[in-house]
């Protein structure tokens, strides 16, 4: 046991142990927490979604509040007007896809073209504006401006066994699972060949182009892979908050999403997970006691860390460290 | 006849307020490179500050004057402070702008409220053509659209300024050389687009409801205006892209409802994006 633990590096060993963490939250508490704490976790999915594109890959998206949801929305449709044994698996499975292909249809369609990394930005934004007016329009599908409400799924095994999920802490164990499933997966992707050439597109594209990937298809996939996991959250999501309207799609919802990211560090998966959890905590709590000012003080933090700490939070920590560990540390990050 | 000049009429209209919305945003973009994520904001920054400007009982035109001149200024601190260590770093320019749209934003609901404000339309009534009826106000905001373009045109072109920001956007090594402050023409012209913002925004306050969110939708259009007219065709461009913007976006809607006619829009700008990144119709 004691060689297993050092040979996993520091960094896998901070996750386990926030995901320890969040396992034991409820032993030891109870009551708002259990409920609101799984959302929290799916916004750190969702802040992943976006750090595997922004801190890895190099690029920017104002849609992942678009993919968010798509997600929700195909579990709410889906749970409403089909009476299917395992439609909230269904539904789930359609937030992925759905938002997967379109993730892959429009990353393909400006990729492959070569398109500027701050037009890719502006066509996101309209990606993200279409889907909400579409929500809004669309009155027989999705409800309009007053929203759909989604029932608590419950999971069922054939006919032996339904596992539901309407009471708090079967939620809460059904979602943390699941995030720690697609965390996991997601850093498997990252460690693996497929993220070192995202890293090097990153860092320079040209010369990954010369080596001979086709890049534009691996922007597309990782795309893909992106909007996939933010479908995913917000299809759980849907389920947990009981209801799902356009606002979810709005540009200030994607915005969150960069704030969370680029406050817990974009460069790391586990900062950007705990960025969207703490970040999006705080506006709660800020929220409660000054519902006047937290947008703005989130703003101006936004705005500190962009120009203090390029790297966010973990960025920040990640260097105060190796300075205490030796003294002549020269920082590593992009200059 | 009449139908098709009422429809020519109406879409000058359009073209123009268009034009006038974007021409800020195309201005700081298309000679200083920084996508003004805050542009929105800037807007609806200028119609706030003309409605106090009413509510204080300084006349309409002054009003709009002074809201384009104190956005301005905010402009100028902001570039000062913040985006002129960023010039270098597009992304790092996009997310403190889009920081500028959502603190001012909040600072907008935090003084102002978030209910709506109406500006009294300073000019009311039409203008009579026998065929057809021209509200006076947007006549006038075209005309004094076509007049601001028109003159950028004269300064860019036919002044040593103008010589000036050219030579700095063709080559900025070579210009600083020889002798021009970049660091100070990057300063005017990020203020001017600040300006010309906060201007517009004032001015197209009566033909909307004043909201702390009025910019957003502007702040999108004005984009693909910019873009679909190609970056840098300053003049012409930001006149082209408006028409393509805002005339498809009146043909869709009269075939269906607003909503579709913008979703459409926002689609053709997407596939422009892809195929025509250099603008709807300007050479490489």
């Amino acid at each position: 046991m004691q060689n297993v633990l050092t040979k996993i590096s520091g960094e896998a060993k901070f996750e386990l142990l926030i995901f320890l963490a969040l396992a034991s939250i409820p032993l030891v508490f109870s009551g708002y927490i259990l409920f609101i704490l799984p959302q929290y976790m799916l916004f750190g999915l969702l802040a992943v979604s976006l750090s595997i594109l922004w801190g890895l890959t190099g690029i920017i998206s104002f849609g992942q509040a678009g993919f968010f949801a798509i997600g929700a929305y195909a579990i709410g449709i889906v749970v409403k007007s089909t009476f299917l044994m395992n439609s909230a698996i269904l539904g789930i499975l359609l937030g992925i896809i759905v938002s997967a292909v379109i993730a892959g249809v429009v990353g393909y369609f400006l990729f492959s073209a070569k398109v500027k990394a701050t037009y890719f930005v502006l066509a996101t934004l309209a990606l993200s504006i279409i889907i909400e007016q579409l929500a809004k329009s669309q009155k027989e599908i999705t409800g309009g401006w007053n929203g759909l409400f989604v029932d608590r799924i419950s999971i069922s095994f054939g006919n032996l066994l339904e596992y539901s999920l309407f009471n708090d802490i079967p939620m809460y164990y059904f979602t943390l699972l699941l995030t720690i499933i697609a965390y996991a997966l997601i850093k498997f992707l990252t460690t693996s060949n497929f993220g070192k050439i995202l890293r090097g597109i990153r860092e320079n594209e040209d010369r990954i182009l010369a080596l001979g990937y086709n890049t534009s298809i691996y922007k597309t996939l990782i795309f893909c892979v992106s909007g996939a996991l933010a479908g995913f959250a917000g299809s759980i999501y849907g389920t947990h908050a009981g209801f799902v309207d356009p606002s979810l799609a709005r540009v200030l919802f994607s915005t969150e999403v960069i704030v969370w990211v680029a406050i817990g560090g974009r460069n790391s998966i586990i900062g950007s997970f705990l960025g969207g959890i703490l970040v999006a905590s705080l506006a709660n709590y800020l929220n409660s006691i000054t519902p006047e000012y937290w947008q703005l003080i989130i703003g101006i933090v936004f705005i500190a860390v962009v120009i203090l700490f390029k790297g966010g939070l973990a960025g920040g920590l990640e260097e105060i460290y190796h300075r205490l560990k030796s003294k002549n540390y020269v920082s590593a990050r992009n200059p | 006849m009449e139908l098709a000049a009422s429809v020519l009429l109406d879409t000058t209209l359009i073209t123009l307020t268009l034009a006038l919305a974007a021409f800020g945003l195309a201005i700081i973009y298309g000679l200083i490179g920084v996508i003004n994520m805050g542009h929105g904001a800037m807007l609806t920054l200028g119609a706030y500050f003309t409605w106090a400007g009413l509510q204080l009982e300084i006349p309409f035109v002054l009003s709009v004057i002074l809201s384009g001149f104190i956005v301005g200024f905010i402009g100028l601190l902001f570039e000062h402070w913040i985006i002129k260590r960023f010039y270098n770093s597009p992304y790092e320019t996009l997310l403190l702008t889009w920081a500028f749209f959502l603190v001012t934003t909040e600072l907008i609901k935090i003084v102002f409220g978030s209910d709506f404000r109406t500006v009294v339309n300073p000019y009311p009534g039409s203008i009579d053509l026998g065929f057809y009826k021209i509200p006076t106000y947007r006549t006038l905001i075209c005309v004094f659209t076509a007049f601001v373009i028109l003159s950028t045109g004269f300064v860019f072109f036919r002044t040593s300024t103008g010589i000036k920001i050219r030579a700095m956007i063709q080559n900025r090594e070579m210009a600083s050389l020889l002798g021009l402050n970049i660091s100070l023409t990057y300063k005017i012209i990020f203020g001017f687009g600040c300006f010309m913002a906060g201007l517009a925004g004032g001015l197209v306050a009566p033909m909307l409801s004043v909201s702390p969110y009025m910019g957003d939708m502007y702040l999108v259009r004005s984009f693909f205006v910019v873009i679909v007219g190609g970056i840098g065709q300053i003049l012409s461009g930001t006149i082209i892209g408006s028409f393509v913007i805002g005339g498809l976006e009146t043909i869709v809607a009269l075939f269906s409802d607003q909503v579709i006619a913008q979703v459409a829009v926002f689609f053709f700008a997407i596939v422009i994006l892809r195929i025509r990144p250099q603008g709807i119709f300007s050479e490489k």
